[in-house]
């Protein structure tokens, strides 16, 4: 995971807690990691065909039950598509070239992989990259285990992925402030949050520019470019780590307007917030009580 | 005597507004301690308002060294033997919730207290 995390836990055996779930964290990312030559995810790539542990298969299963909710914005079948525009480590960011790009459309999408059994099998050309969904995975697991050591309050925060366990030590919310994609040294707003997932996807943090032109790393796969959906940033707030992360991603790729229509179907299993092109602050209206900002912001109801 | 009163008044107000300035404006000012972090444990605190002149640090991991450069508010990384250098790309230090990483040779440089109050901050990476 190209990613920091922090633990904060208290209670009295939060010292070997935290480190528990620091080496889950740990053994996660070494399972699911896409470039990591040890992973489960990398030797499927490379195989095409493997026999995966009950992790691999759990979060597979949940990715293809999101990619079919967010109709294919949230995708993992997206490997390909990201190596042609470098968005790898090791590899130079560049526009790749219209053939490049058909080329590499032909192998994403869920119906290139088959599961059976405990048995992945992945199409000629297709590779995974579970990095929009996996540290969902991780920090979910990560608060499960921390509760299981007697743990009810704690904050995990694994590179921009928030996680809440409980509440504060004195009973109160955990306040989790939103940067604002125009300078991260200021926020959108804050959210009270306690026993929650907070996730934000944006493309302003990994983007390169070419003639003229920003390129961000939230690929669509409709198009084989960087999702043009007039937002700046989502953030989404669920009990579901894994839902909140992959939804992070997938919302920002549908953009704002199909993006309230899945909420209208979801309200109970998930919020959002949302920064558009120009700036506008959007929020779900079942976080109208725990946002607050200095801004004025919309409400999405139903 | 009627100058004096004046001026005795102009005073006591120059006085008021000088102490509710300073009120007010003291919290408002972003912390500027920071601390810099190898395999998570702390290597060095600094207060960068209280720098004079300028300084280095050179840390060293396992994909060679880091050099970090400190002078007054200002803290960078200046070089690094790492792969990406996606460290000495991000400037200078400016934000609570953007810290300075090294991801190769673990080492992290952050201010050590929010300033904007909240337990933690959420943001694309």
């Amino acid at each position: 995971m190209d990613t920091i995390m922090t633990l904060t836990a208290y209670g009295s055996k939060s010292e070997s807690a935290v480190k528990t779930a620091e080496s889950e964290i740990n053994r996660l990312d070494t399972l699911l990691s896409v470039q990591n030559k040890n992973s489960e995810i990398y030797r499927l790539n490379r195989d095409k065909t493997i026999s995966a542990s009950a992790d691999t298969l759990n979060l597979l299963n949940r990715a293809i039950k999101i990619y079919n909710m967010t109709d294919g914005a949230f995708d993992i079948t997206t490997e390909p598509l990201t190596r042609i525009w470098g968005f790898y480590s090791g590899l130079k960011n560049r526009v790749p070239s219209e053939n490049e790009i058909a080329d590499a459309l032909k192998t994403v999408g869920a119906e290139h992989i088959r599961i059976d059994k405990n048995n992945i099998t992945l199409d000629r050309n297709t590779s995974l990259d579970l990095g929009g969904i996996a540290k969902g995975y991780a920090s979910a697991r990560a608060a499960q285990i921390l509760e299981e050591n007697g743990i009810y309050s704690a904050l995990i925060s694994l590179g921009g992925n928030i996680r809440a366990v409980g509440s504060k030590p004195d009973g109160s919310d955990w306040s989790v402030a939103i940067t604002d994609p125009d300078d991260n040294t200021q926020q959108v707003g804050t959210l009270s949050v306690s026993n929650t997932a907070v996730v934000t996807s944006g493309g302003y943090q990994r983007y390169f520019e070419e003639n003229g032109q920003v390129y961000h790393h939230i690929l669509n796969t409709d198009t084989g470019y960087p999702a043009k959906s007039g937002l700046k940033s989502v953030t989404v707030v669920s009990e579901d780590d894994t839902l909140a992360d992959a939804l992070s991603t997938g919302l920002f790729v549908m953009g704002l307007e199909r993006a309230s229509s899945l909420y209208s179907e979801n309200n109970t299993l998930f919020g959002a917030v949302f920064v558009t092109d120009k700036n506008e602050v959007y929020i779900t209206d079942n976080l109208k009580n725990s946002f607050s900002s200095q801004r004025s912001f919309e409400v999405i109801k139903i | 005597m009627k100058t004096r009163v004046w001026i005795i008044i102009l005073s006591l107000a120059v006085l008021v507004c000088a102490v509710w300035w300073m009120l007010v404006s003291t919290p408002s000012y972003p912390s500027k301690i920071v601390g810099i972090y190898q395999n998570g444990s702390l290597v060095e605190k600094i207060d960068l308002n209280s720098v004079t002149g300028e300084r280095e640090i050179t840390l060293s991991g396992k994909f060679g060294k880091n050099t970090i450069f400190i002078s007054h508010g200002h803290i960078e990384m200046k070089s690094a033997e790492c792969p990406d250098k996606i460290c000495v790309k991000h400037g200078a230090l400016e934000s609570s919730g953007t810290p300075i990483v090294c991801l190769p040779n673990k080492v992290v440089i952050k201010f050590e207290s929010s300033s904007d109050g909240a337990d933690a901050k959420t943001g694309a990476v």
